[in-house]
C-alpha cells in the first residue's frame, strides 16, 4: 500500500510540475536557450495568484488566468528590457542573463512582500481515506486545472495559426523565416506563453504548499530536470519528464530520507546526459 | 616641524571634525541589540527591542551610567546566521559596542558569538542550543535561556504527564535538533514509552508531506515538533489534512499568536506547548508588562530587559565601560548576597554608594554558572483552544 500512496504523490507532483516545465521547454524549443528565469516568473505568478486571492477576494480558478497574464506580460518586457540584447552574444550569455533576472524578480517579491510563507484563503480539508490510501482533495483539483491547461495547450500548438508558427519556428527557424513567419513576434507570443505558464505552474505549486520569493528556485531544479529528460524543446518530453521527476523524487523515499528527496534531479539530469543526452522524446542532441 | 599658516588653517577646519568624531566614541555608552525583526523569529523582535530601549530610556533620564549617556544601536538578524554576522560585525567595529543582547535564533547565536569573544564584546543570548555554551567563549556569553537539555527534559516530562506511549519526533534542521531529540528519547524510553522515530527536516521547505506520512505511518499518540512557527504553520495543515487525530506539541516560540492567527482553529486545537516561564509574581515583570502593554509578555523579551540591565549595572561596577569590564562583573551584580534591586536606576543608586547589589530580573533571579548557563528557570505549559492559547500550569 506504501508503493500506491508513493505513486500516488508521485503522479500529482508531476502533474504540477508538468506545467512551468512545458514553460521552460516552449520558450527553449523557439529561442534555443535555457529561461532559468521560469523560477522567477513562478514566483510572480504564485504572488499574483495570492494577491488576486486573498486581497481581491476572487476563487482560485479566477486567479489562475491572471496569473498567467502578469507573468506573461512581466516575462515579455523583462526578456525585452534585459535578455534580448544578450541573445546575439550567443545561448550561454542569454542563460547567464536569465540567471540574473530570476534573481532580480525574487528580490522584488522579497522587499515588497517579506520572506514569510503566506498562503492562500482556502481552509483546509481533510484527505480523503481509501483503507490506507490518501489522496488530497486540493491536489485532485489542482492536478484537474493541470490537465485542462495542458489540453488547451494542445488545442492552441495544434489548431491555431500563431501555435503552428511557433512549431513552425521550433522545428526550423530558417525555413520558418522564409515562409514569412515573423520571428519577433513568434519568440515574444512563445516567452509570454512560456513564462505564463510558469506564473500558473506557481500558482497551482503555490496551492500545495507555502509561498514564499524561492517558491520558483526551491522548484527550478525538478523543473529543469523534468525538461532535460524529456527532452529540451519537446513539450510532450516536458510532461513525461515532469512524471518521471515526480514519481523518481516520490519513489526515492523508499530508500533515502526525504532531505535528500531532491538529489533525483539532479541523478535524473546526469544520467540522461550520459546514457541519452538528447531526452526521452527530444529529437536533436544539444 | 615647520608651522606654517596653511597647517595652522587645516588644523583648525579639521578640528571641529576630530572633536566630534572623538566625543562620538567617549562621550556615550555603546549597546548593541541584535534581535530577528525579520524571519521565523519576526514576532519576538520588535518587542525585545522595545523593553531594552526602555531601560536605556529610563537609565539615561536618570543621569547615564559612569556619567556618561547610553546607546542603544539596534540592528536585525534577521533570524539568519549570515545577516547576524553581518549587523555584529556592523556593531563591534563600527559602534564599538561593549555587548551585545537579545540574540534569539541558535543558528544567530552560535555564528555571532566567535565574534564577540574575539572582540571581547559580551554577549547576552536567548537561545538554547546546548553547544552555544560548550563554545571555548572565554566567559563571554551569557545566556538566560535554560539550555535544551533542561528544556527537553521538561517536555519529556511533560509529554508523559498526556499520557504519551508512542511518540514521533519532528525537528527543524537547527543545532539543538539532535540533542534535544537525545534528551526527549532518554526520558521517554526510561519511562518504558516508544519512540517512533526522528524526522530532521529543512525548515526552508515549503511542503512537508512526506516527512509527516513518515511519520504517521508509525501510529503515534504524539508528535513533537521542535520547528520554528513558518515551518510549524506548514506542518500542521498538512497533519489536519492526512487526519492525524493525535496529541501535538511543540515550543511556546513556534506556537505564538501569529501562528493561531494563520491557522483555522481546527488545525492548532489541542496544540500544547512549553516555554522557559518568566518570574510572573516579580514587580520586574509587571513592569515589562506596563512597557509592552500586554498582561502577558513574551519570555524573550523578559530575558532582555534583563540582559541590558545586567550589561549596565556590571558597567557602573567595574567603572569602565568595555566587554571585559562587564565579563569580570556580570556575576557580581546579578548573584551573591547584596541588596536585591529589580532596575537599572536603583542598581545604579546603590553601586555608586559602593553597595554590593543583587539583581533579580523579569525572567528570574538571574544567577549564571561559569559555563554563563542560567541556574534555574520556571517553565509554562499552555494548550490551544478555540484559536487562543489557554494556560494549563507554571511549574
Amino acid at each position: 500500500m506504501e508503493v500506491v500512496q508513493i505513486l500516488v504523490n508521485g503522479l500529482m507532483a508531476g502533474t504540477l510540475l508538468a506545467i512551468p516545465a512545458i514553460g521552460f521547454t516552449a520558450i527553449f524549443a523557439v529561442l534555443r536557450f535555457p529561461n532559468f528565469a521560469v523560477g522567477g516568473l513562478m514566483a510572480i505568478g504564485a504572488y499574483t495568484g495570492l494577491v488576486a486571492n486573498t486581497m481581491g477576494g476572487l476563487p482560485l480558478l479566477a486567479t489562475l488566468p491572471i496569473a498567467f497574464l502578469v507573468a506573461g506580460l512581466i516575462g515579455v518586457g523583462s526578456d525585452k528590457l534585459m535578455i534580448s540584447g544578450l541573445r546575439p552574444s550567443g545561448p550561454l550569455a542569454a542563460a547567464i542573463g536569465t540567471i540574473a533576472l530570476g534573481l532580480l524578480l525574487e528580490n522584488v517579491l522579497r522587499f515588497i512582500f517579506g520572506n514569510e510563507f503566506r498562503t492562500f484563503n482556502i481552509p483546509p480539508v481533510r484527505d480523503w481515506r481509501f483503507g490506507d490510501l490518501r489522496v488530497p482533495p486540493h491536489q485532485v483539483e489542482n492536478a484537474a486545472y493541470a490537465i485542462a491547461i495542458m489540453a488547451a495547450l494542445f488545442c492552441f500548438l495544434m489548431f491555431t495559426r500563431s501555435g503552428k508558427m511557433m512549431r513552425a519556428v521550433a522545428d526550423n527557424a530558417a525555413l520558418a523565416g522564409l515562409k514569412g513567419i515573423n520571428a519577433t513576434r513568434t519568440t515574444d507570443l512563445a516567452t509570454f506563453m512560456g513564462m505564463g505558464l510558469a506564473g500558473v505552474g506557481g500558482v497551482l505549486i503555490g496551492l500545495d504548499v507555502a509561498i514564499d520569493p524561492l517558491i520558483g528556485t526551491r522548484t527550478m531544479l525538478a523543473v529543469f530536470a523534468a525538461a532535460v529528460v524529456g527532452g529540451l524543446g519537446s513539450i510532450p518530453g516536458a510532461v513525461l519528464g515532469a512524471f518521471v521527476i515526480g514519481l523518481g523524487e516520490e519513489l526515492a523515499l523508499l530508500a533515502v530520507a526525504p532531505t535528500y528527496r531532491t538529489a533525483v534531479g539532479f541523478l535524473a539530469i546526469l544520467l540522461i546526459l550520459s546514457f541519452r543526452p538528447r531526452g526521452l522524446l527530444g529529437e536533436r542532441r544539444y | 616641524m615647520k608651522l606654517t599658516r596653511r597647517a595652522v588653517l587645516s588644523a583648525g577646519v579639521a578640528m571641529p571634525f576630530i572633536g566630534r568624531a572623538a566625543f562620538a566614541q567617549s562621550n556615550t555608552i555603546a549597546i548593541g541589540a541584535l534581535t530577528p525583526q525579520t524571519g521565523a523569529g519576526g514576532s519576538y523582535g520588535p518587542s525585545m527591542v522595545k523593553t531594552i530601549r526602555a531601560v536605556v530610556d529610563e537609565v539615561n533620564a536618570a543621569g547615564g551610567v559612569l556619567g556618561r549617556k547610553v546607546e542603544l544601536i539596534s540592528e536585525n538578524d534577521e533570524t539568519s546566521p549570515e545577516a547576524g554576522v553581518r549587523a555584529a560585525r556592523k556593531l563591534i567595529d563600527v559602534n564599538k559596542v561593549s555587548a551585545i543582547v537579545g540574540t534569539w535564533a541558535s543558528s544567530v547565536t552560535t555564528a555571532v558569538a566567535p565574534l564577540c569573544w574575539e572582540n571581547k564584546v559580551m554577549l547576552f543570548t536567548v537561545s538554547g542550543a546546548d553547544s552555544i555554551t560548550q563554545l571555548p567563549h572565554q566567559g563571554f556569553i551569557i545566556r538566560t535561556q535554560p539550555t535544551s537539555k533542561l528544556q527537553s527534559t521538561r517536555i519529556a516530562e511533560f509529554l508523559l504527564s498526556r499520557g504519551a506511549k508512542r511518540t514521533f519526533v519532528m525537528s527543524a534542521q537547527t543545532p539543538f535538533a539532535v540533542s534535544g531529540f537525545n534528551t526527549v528519547n532518554e526520558v521517554l524510553t526510561a519511562a518504558k514509552t516508544e519512540v517512533l522515530g526522528h524526522v530532521i527536516y529543512d525548515p526552508a521547505k515549503a511542503t512537508f508531506r512526506s516527512e509527516l506520512e513518515q511519520a504517521i505511518k508509525t501510529k503515534p499518540d504524539t508528535i513533537f515538533f521542535n520547528s520554528y512557527t513558518p515551518d510549524l504553520t506548514t506542518l500542521l495543515r498538512e497533519l489536519f489534512r492526512l487526519g492525524y487525530e493525535g496529541r501535538k506539541h511543540t515550543m511556546a516560540y513556534a506556537a505564538n499568536a501569529k501562528l493561531l492567527e494563520a491557522l483555522p482553529a481546527e488545525v492548532t486545537q489541542g496544540l500544547t506547548s512549553m516555554a522557559p516561564s518568566p518570574d510572573v509574581d516579580s514587580p520586574v515583570y509587571k513592569k515589562v508588562c506596563d512597557i509592552l502593554g500586554t498582561s502577558d509578555p513574551d519570555p524573550y523579551s523578559c530575558q532582555t530587559y534583563d540582559h541590558i540591565t545586567m550589561a549596565l549595572l556590571a558597567i557602573a561596577k567595574a567603572g569602565e565601560a568595555s566587554g571585559t569590564a562587564i565579563h569580570g562583573n556580570v556575576r557580581k551584580v546579578s548573584q551573591g548576597g547584596g541588596t536585591k534591586i529589580g532596575s537599572a536606576v536603583e542598581g545604579l543608586k546603590l553601586i555608586a554608594q559602593k553597595t554590593e547589589v543583587n539583581y533579580e530580573g523579569a525572567s528570574g533571579p538571574c544567577d549564571f554558572a561559569d559555563t554563563g548557563d542560567i541556574i534555574t528557570c520556571k517553565f509554562r505549559f499552555d494548550i490551544a483552544e478555540a484559536g487562543k492559547n489557554r494556560l494549563l500550569g507554571i511549574s
